[in-house]
């Protein structure tokens, strides 16, 4: 058990990238149920990590290290068997969102897409769209800036192919 | 539009943080959640695994060591011996799992480290279900050939009669060698329907990552 004071400091860095955390769920799971588990899992886990965490990188790329981590690894794409918690106790970010129907719309298409690539391309769009510089997604990741850059085009082109007659029109002229 | 537009939506469309009272109690209620990841779990059902065989073997230990005036307590240190192997087993399992997972380190060294430790892993845990069988068998041969030596005249009437096959070491020997191929089999067959599929992925997750 760790210091009242760390857990209030572990707890305010969480809330500041809390979008973060759930954009990982949103990405690699797709009913509402697994994203609340994942989100559970991935929290633990950050917990358990944290008095290891010396700051030799920055809080952000740790912390996207144990989300890409935990949901990569973590395989179970079914319902998990776990005591869920309940409803009213969940966090209000991870209930259902309400946006305006065409920006839902939108949003919904580019997750179409997203989902049709693998583990390791959603990791590699996710912190692209997140602006991740190419150095940081190499201390997240592990893979090479040359390889980086290669797997990127070859995503980019994979998304404008699946995403060629959605309305975002990617890859039209 | 390209990808690059898409950064538009990504940012302006996703939840933002609301930072409201309440989610910090619903953070700190999670941190009070027990991981169930799947090494977590392995390693629950490994320590489930260590109770079960301590709750069963001390009864049947102690039977043996203060029953039947004490003329079995080798069978109670056969138990024991049993007890020991298997807190081996355990401590090394129990090592390979909290190896396992590197969730701080980054996404590729991880995903290596998984394979290699899994690899480890069933490895061991193929040649301990494997070998288990044959060393104990050989080991209860021994106690009961020490607890119950065969009569003075049973050398002689054997000798009459012909001795037959279950009195020959040799005959069990050559039931035991097949036996343990075929445990070895079944070992290897179990592992991979626990194991197989997980692996696999693991493996096609480490190879996505390595190629060019």
């Amino acid at each position: 058990m760790q210091e009242p004071a760390v857990q209030e400091e572990f707890v305010k860095l969480v809330q500041q990238h809390h979008a973060m955390l759930y954009k990982v769920c949103r990405l690699y799971c797709f009913s509402d149920h697994d994203r609340q588990d994942l989100f559970q899992e991935i929290i633990v886990q950050l917990w358990k990590s944290y008095p290891k965490f010396r700051g030799e990188s920055k809080f952000s790329t740790w912390l996207y290290r144990i989300a890409l981590n935990t949901a990569i690894s973590d395989l179970r794409k079914q319902r998990r068997r776990i005591t869920p918690l309940d409803p009213d106790h969940l966090p209000t970010q991870l209930q259902d969102m309400q946006y305006p129907k065409e920006q839902e719309e939108q949003l919904q298409q580019l997750y179409a897409a997203i989902n049709q690539l693998t583990e390791v391309e959603k990791a590699l769009v996710m912190l692209y769209l997140e602006d991740r510089s190419y150095d940081e997604m190499e201390e997240i990741l592990g893979i090479n800036q040359n390889n980086l850059r290669v797997k990127m085009n070859r995503i980019k082109e994979k998304l404008r192919k699946l995403t060629k007659e959605t309305a975002y029109g990617i890859g039209q002229p | 539009m390209e990808l690059d537009s898409l950064k538009y939506v990504w940012h302006t469309l996703e939840v933002q943080p609301q930072g409201d009272q309440s989610s910090e109690q619903q953070i700190i209620a999670l941190l009070h959640k027990r991981s169930t990841g799947p090494v977590a779990r392995m390693r629950r059902n490994l320590l489930a695994e260590l109770i079960l065989v301590l709750v069963t073997y001390t009864p049947a230990m102690l039977f043996y060591l203060f029953d039947f005036e004490g003329r079995l307590s080798g069978i109670a240190w056969l138990f024991g011996l049993l007890m020991v192997l298997f807190a081996g087993y355990y401590y090394r399992k129990n090592r390979l799992l909290k190896e396992m997972q590197c969730v701080g380190c980054q996404v590729r060294s991880n995903l290596q480290r998984q394979v290699g430790t899994l690899k480890k892993y069933i490895r061991f845990y193929t040649l301990a279900g494997t070998f288990m069988i044959p060393v104990m068998t050989i080991i209860t041969y021994l106690i009961i050939r020490w607890k119950f030596p065969p009569s003075p005249g049973s050398a002689l009437f054997y000798r009459i009669s012909g001795t037959p096959w279950w009195q020959s070491p040799l005959s069990w020997l050559g039931l035991l060698v097949p036996a343990t191929i075929g445990i070895y089999y079944i070992n290897v067959w179990y592992v991979n329907k626990l194991y197989g599929r997980h692996i696999q992925k693991l493996q096609e997750l480490l190879q996505e990552m390595e190629e060019e």
